[in-house]
């Protein structure tokens, strides 16, 4: 559970360019730029983690804001847009790394408690005196976090006038636009909202190795691509929700351990995850399917 | 008023030669500031370099044509090289090691190309799917270590051998141009891939195999991904199961869109992604001889691409 949370937090926010029928390849390279810079304002500049938390999270919004904006103002396609800001952002990570810039910065732990602390695991088991019936494992402050961020986003999706111009963006661009709807700012604000969740993903992986390295989130932007199209969010854009993401990345993560304490080696569990891949899309082709037919026949009769 | 004026004159003739434009200022300043890229070594060394990534590319452009994307080129690479190495261990003929290393690819790309066109799968996520299972079936196939390629001249002829003074990499990366060039110019494949791009169903009601082409094209970027993966076997002389990194499908797609191929499919060409192909190259060659640092050759590698599209994006 505790590892998985970090990936259902990429998950939902991968699924807002999804809603708006984009992608955002760059979330993996945010992960590592804002890993960055809170490891910088840590321990370079010695600032405290109240303050450093804010800032990593409007870093991460920038990040997620400026794919938008290339996408809405440049009209690049989001795949190439963020296929750019991947190689960017990874490189400006590269840049501002204070281990490269600070010698024997690199094996310095991050000891901030603000940082350190949310790696922190609360027996929730014991205060509710489960505990007593079953054996409950500790939970993370990530997990809540990830529950925060569901309900926030969940909230933001299904009860405010922006998720309804977001399934309207991605349902029918042309229509959303002409229907007064400001798809330029839905746009934006639905890369920021991935960029935002990609910081919030990047502090907890910050506390839990207590440092960032420059490879930080490499590779994440496919896994969490997967789980919220697992998640049911359809890449024709405008269907889906907050709870499919979070679910398909617990579904990927609890197969994967599950499999890794069978004893199966990594190379199969690979192998599986594409098969569980391959399957998901299929299934959401096939009621895709069978709601036009079921239109088809609506409208014979 | 006078803006408009430039920007529609930017439209017209600047935007449909932005990359090539772009080329030669870039080839400008790199001469100039550091006057041995130019050196006959120093461009045989690009072409070289570029080899890999070309045939990839060239192979690939049909593909994104017709509206798909092929993520799984990277691990394709890899399987190639590993098939090939345990076929040279068991002294196959050179024929056969090589047929064995481009079947990979070729069954590979046919799974791609079935699955996305026969269950209608998106191909994005499909051959995501496909560089999972590739990966790790390649990882089981060679395990973790490296697998020396050694006394094999006739293998080792194909990544390190010189022919009339040039590396033999460099005839198979222009032989592939050239074919696929052709295929697209003065064959019905080059039609219909650009046909089903554009409008798939239009294609399929004029009574066009659209699913049959849709295969093909997926059957032909796996085998130039085997290829490729053949060739940089026999340059590095080892085969290695995690070889073509995350990051490598990404650097072929970018070749094929910087030669202003349509990622919505449609618009595309062949020669176009050659161009794309060597301004890549190119740029990485030059900055690499002006020894800029690999996090400014990321972010620069970032910035160009996006200025480069998005002076094209004015032309539509």
């Amino acid at each position: 559970m505790s590892g998985f949370s970090f990936m259902a937090i990429l998950a939902m926010g991968q699924a807002f360019p999804i809603l708006v029928r984009g992608i955002d390849l760059s979330i993996g390279a945010t992960v590592g730029l804002v890993g960055m810079v809170v490891f910088d304002l840590s321990l370079i500049f010695g600032m405290p983690g109240y303050g450093i938390i804010p800032l990593a999270l409007v870093a991460g919004t920038l990040a997620g804001a400026l794919n938008g904006v290339l996408i809405v103002y440049l009209r690049l396609q989001p795949f190439i847009a963020t296929l750019a800001t991947l190689a960017a952002f990874r490189g400006l990570t590269y840049t501002i790394s204070g281990r490269q810039l600070v010698p024997g910065l690199s094996t310095t732990p991050i000891r901030d408690p603000w940082i350190t602390g949310i790696e922190t695991y609360f027996d929730v088991g014991g205060w509710l005196g489960l505990s007593r019936l079953v054996n409950m494992p500790w939970v993370p402050l990530s997990f809540f976090i990830m529950l925060a961020v569901f309900a926030v986003l969940q909230i933001l999706l299904l009860a405010t006038r922006f998720g309804r111009d977001t399934f309207a963006t991605g349902g029918n661009h042309e229509a959303a636009r002409l229907a007064g709807i400001q798809v330029k700012a839905v746009t934006i604000a639905a890369y920021a909202i991935s960029g935002f969740c990609a910081a919030i993903a990047a502090l907890i992986m910050v506390a839990r190795f207590t440092t960032a390295t420059e490879a930080l989130g490499t590779g994440m932007e496919l896994t969490a691509i997967a789980a919220a199209v697992i998640g049911g969010v359809s890449l024709a854009g405008g269907i889906g929700s907050m709870f499919g993401p979070a679910l398909g990345a617990f579904l990927l993560g609890a197969i994967l351990i599950g499999l890794t304490l069978q004893g199966v080696p990594q190379f199969v569990q690979q192998i599986i995850t594409g098969l569980i891949l391959l399957a998901a899309v299929g299934y959401d082709r096939l009621l895709l399917v069978r709601r036009q037919r079921r239109l088809a026949m609506a409208a014979a009769v | 008023m006078a803006a408009a004026a430039v920007s529609a004159a930017l439209a017209r003739h600047a935007a449909p030669n932005a990359l090539s434009i772009a080329m030669a200022v870039i080839i400008v300043a790199i001469t100039l500031l550091e006057p041995a890229f130019m050196s006959a070594d120093n461009l045989v060394g690009i072409v070289r370099q570029v080899a890999i990534i070309g045939i990839m590319a060239t192979c690939m452009t049909f593909v994104i044509m017709t509206g798909g994307i092929d993520l799984s080129v990277g691990p394709v690479l890899a399987l190639a090289g590993l098939v090939s190495f345990y076929c040279l261990q068991a002294d196959f003929p050179l024929v056969v090691v090589i047929a064995a290393g481009l079947s990979v690819g070729f069954i590979v790309g046919l799974m791609n190309g079935l699955t996305i066109a026969f269950l209608g799968l998106p191909p994005i996520i499909v051959t995501l799917a496909m560089l999972s299972i590739v990966r790790g079936t390649a990882l089981i196939v060679g395990g973790p270590e490296q697998h020396l390629i050694r006394n094999e001249p006739a293998y080792s002829f194909i990544g390190t051998g010189n022919l009339l003074g040039l590396p033999f990499a460099v005839y198979i990366f222009a032989a592939i141009a050239v074919l696929m060039i052709l295929v697209q110019r003065h064959t019905p494949l080059g039609l219909l891939v650009a046909a089903i791009g554009n409008n798939e169903r239009a294609a399929w009601l004029s009574g066009h195999r659209v699913r049959l082409t849709k295969t093909a094209v997926y059957a032909i970027s796996g085998t130039g991904a085997a290829l490729a993966g053949i060739i940089l076997s026999s340059q590095v002389h080892t085969a290695l199961a995690t070889y073509g990194p995350f990051g490598t499908e990404l650097d072929v797609i970018a070749a094929v869109v910087l030669g202003g191929t349509s990622i919505m499919g449609g618009n595309g060409s062949v020669a176009r992604t050659l161009l794309g192909v060597f301004f890549l190259g190119i740029l990485n060659n030059g900055m690499n001889i002006l020894n800029v640092p690999i996090d400014i050759q990321l972010i620069a590698k970032g910035a160009i691409i996006v200025v480069a599209l998005a002076v094209a994006a004015r032309r539509g």
